[in-house]
């Protein structure tokens, strides 16, 4: 059992290994690679069905390779471990994977470096696994910034764009922030807990920090005027670290911009697993968060505002992967939020079926700028239905899915966060979030409309219908779109009481009445931006505004500009930072570094020209100078031997 | 008996002159014959106190000072013969490539 787990993480691995030194040829890097996140998938099974197998409260499988730090009392282990969680998690990272680097094959078919793409994205899955299988932070740590490596790669894979550089780059430092706040975190587990493990490995060895929160109770740290609990501390920390990884307010601005990537990357990477870090990280270490009270509130209204901003941004959007990336950025706020309220479970649970269904729509919507000979411009498109009927009836299935329609995955899965919500009193948050989800329903009846419907508004290409090997992959995950909710119905709950012995929550009610109003409210606003949208589709021009800017006016621009967060970014901390090198480079280099160099140049430059006029070049002269020389020297052994 | 210290002021007397030879002199022979005349002051200087204390080692160093100029002639009009192929002239204020 434990050689089985370490084989989840290892199969992509050498996946990665060999399309890095061996393979060279496009055909056998897709193949090596899918089939080996495929052969995980199935490990991954047999591993699930095994710890079905045993009793409900010894589902914690641990396994150290080696001590992979040993020095004095700081003492990490390379260990990973297969609980209920990390079982749920690698499920969906290696099936969802598969599905995608399949799909990958024939979207990247003719790309000069698919060799590399694939090496990247199997290194991804690497780190992944690592990321939900690590038993102790630092190598959690190390998955983490694996992923976010992997994913500078391959936003930035096709780095001709100039664009595609730059979101890599801008992904990559508003990481930074919060990876900083993620390694501050556990500096102080370290020192409150002496331990960066989360559970003992079961033979009498250390127990884990989340084994004995209880040691901090009460502890508190700070100025006197002010102290705040070392749980707070740390959990804030972590959420920090959290609001980075997984896109939330005030950090999310990097994701929409990371669809400058391949599109399977946004699926796999911005939309289903690594972005969804975050919200594990929370789940993980619910025991941390669950003692302060203080966090608990920032985190669940983190999570509202999120969803609301990025929901609303999702509306005005024109680039098809756009919408669907504050979109992510909105349903991740939705599981933060949940995480925020104390329903773990539902906060998985929406991260399970939102990485189907959002993995559906970004890989349709792959298949729709494929078609399109890279068109991502929703202006431009327009009446696809008839060229792409498979794209389109999967898209409109992980739409529905997306807008929680009954009886499709996202309705049970955004329904029990609601439901939790309003159960245990968190009213505002519930407004908020309840208004989001009409929003969803509502953008995604607008890009549905403007995608597929009416007539095609640029008819300089001819669009046409992917090949098998990318809407075999659509199919699959629409049919999990449409029967992923099953996992946790209301009734069976089998989600809940799988991660029971992890997150030890238990079922929540079921309201109907929410449930029915909630519906009524998504079918009805997504009837409402389908309709908006393909009543007035004559007034969408190419290049033109949103047909609903004549009546929001510039609230509408607002939201097409993500309430102007990147622009207050780029007026405060790029521009500060830009006069900084400014003033580096017009002024503190030229004059205090080039002029202490050249400085330090002219003067032994002039003190050579006064030299050279010693150096006659006369014979004559040299001699006079050793003779003056000796005379000199007799004169002084004269002087002294007197 | 000649006193030894006339032996040491005609010995003096040459090597100023050997000096000054090599200073004031722009012909390189004239330098070079300058140079042999210093060599030889010393010389005398050896043997004078050679004389003196009635002892072999000063005239023993004679014989290498002779050496030691004998080397020194071979090598110099070498030198000499080669600058005065590429120069065309004996003049050594001529040769200042040297300079600075």
């Amino acid at each position: 059992m434990e050689l089985l787990i370490w084989l989840i993480p290892l199969l992509p691995f050498i996946g990665f290994l060999l399309n890095v030194f061996v393979i060279r040829r496009e055909r056998e890097a897709g193949l090596v690679a899918s089939g080996v996140v495929v052969a995980a998938f199935v490990v991954t099974l047999i591993a699930v069905a095994m710890l079905a197998g045993m009793p409900p409260e010894e589902r914690r499988i641990v396994s150290t390779a080696w001590e992979w730090i040993n020095t004095g009392s700081f003492r990490v282990p390379f260990a990973i471990m297969f609980d209920p969680l990390t079982a749920v998690m690698a499920l969906l990272i290696t099936g969802v994977g598969a599905l995608i680097h399949i799909y990958s094959i024939g979207y990247m078919h003719g790309d000069p470096r698919v060799v590399r793409y694939f090496a990247y994205l199997n290194l991804f899955v690497t780190m992944m696994l690592f990321l939900v299988m690590a038993n102790n932070l630092l190598l959690l740590f190390l998955g983490w910034e694996g992923v976010g490596l992997c994913s500078f790669l391959l936003i930035g894979f096709w780095f001709e764009r100039k664009s595609a550089g730059e979101a890599a780059v801008k992904a990559f430092i508003v990481n930074r922030i919060g990876d900083a706040a993620f390694i501050l975190a556990m500096l102080a587990v370290f020192t409150y807990f002496g331990t960066l493990n989360f559970y003992g490995d079961g033979e009498g060895g250390q127990i884990g920090f989340l084994e004995r929160v209880s040691d901090i109770a009460g502890l508190r740290i700070g100025p006197d005027w002010q102290p705040i609990f070392v749980s707070t501390a740390i959990s804030f920390l972590l959420l920090i670290g959290a609001t980075g990884k997984s896109a939330q307010f005030p950090l999310f601005v990097w994701l929409p911009d990371a669809m400058a990537g391949p599109t399977p990357v946004s699926a796999l990477i911005h939309a289903a697993t690594m972005v969804t870090g975050g919200v594990y990280l929370m789940a993980r270490t619910e025991a941390l968060f669950t003692a302060s009270f203080t966090t608990q509130g920032w985190v669940a209204w983190i999570g509202a505002v999120t969803a609301l901003l990025a929901g609303t941004a999702a509306m005005a959007q024109w680039d098809i992967k756009r919408v669907l990336a504050y979109s992510t950025v909105s349903q991740l706020g939705f599981m933060v939020a949940a995480c925020g309220m104390g329903a773990y479970v539902a906060a998985i649970f929406h991260l399970l079926t939102h990485g189907i269904f959002k993995a559906l729509l970004f890989l349709a919507a792959g298949s729709v700028i494929h078609g399109t000979h890279d068109t991502q411009d929703m202006r431009r498109m327009g009446g696809l239905k008839d060229a792409m009927p498979i794209t389109f009836r999967t898209y409109v299935i992980g739409a529905l899915a997306l807008a929680g329609i009954v009886p499709l995955a996202g309705f049970w899965s955004k329904d029990e966060i609601l439901a939790h919500a309003i159960s245990h009193g968190h009213t505002p948050i519930f407004i908020i979030l309840f208004l989001t989800s009409l929003l969803t329903a509502f953008y995604m009846g607008r890009q549905v409309a403007l995608v597929f419907f009416g007539t095609q508004r640029d008819p300089g290409y001819h669009p046409h219908e992917s090949p098998a090997i990318m809407t075999v992959p659509l199919i699959v995950l629409a049919v999990g779109a449409v029967i992923g909710g099953v996992i946790n119905l209301p009734v069976l709950h089998w989600l809940t009481d799988w991660l029971e012995p992890v997150l030890h929550e238990k079922a929540g009610e079921f309201n109907i009445w929410l449930a029915l109003i909630a519906t009524i409210g998504a079918v009805g606003t997504g009837y409402l931006g389908w309709w908006v949208y393909t009543t007035n589709a004559a007034r969408i021009k190419i290049g033109g505004k949103d047909p609903a800017y004549r009546y929001s006016g510039d609230i509408w621009e607002g939201m097409e500009e993500a309430w102007y967060l990147d622009r207050l970014y780029q007026r405060t901390v790029v521009a500060g930072f830009e006069q900084l090198a400014n003033f580096l480079a017009r002024v503190f280099d030229p004059q205090g570094v080039d002029g202490l160099v050249m400085g330090i140049g002219r003067f032994f430059g002039g003190l050579a020209n006064g030299v050279r006029a010693l150096q006659t070049g006369y014979v004559r002269t040299y001699a006079l100078v050793f003779t003056v020389g000796v005379l000199l020297v007799l004169g002084v052994m004269l002087w002294f031997a007197r | 008996m000649v006193p030894t210290s006339y032996y040491i002021l005609l010995s003096a007397i040459l090597f100023t002159i050997g000096v000054l030879g090599v200073l004031l002199r722009r012909n390189a022979i004239v330098v070079f014959m300058s140079v042999e005349l210093m060599l030889n002051a010393a010389n005398l200087a050896l043997v004078a106190f050679a004389r003196e204390q009635l002892g072999v080692e000063a005239q023993v160093l004679v014989f290498f000072v002779i050496t030691v100029a004998a080397a020194e002639v071979a090598v110099g009009l070498a030198l000499l013969v080669a600058i005065f192929r590429t120069k065309r002239t004996a003049d050594v204020d001529e040769v200042s490539t040297l300079k600075g």
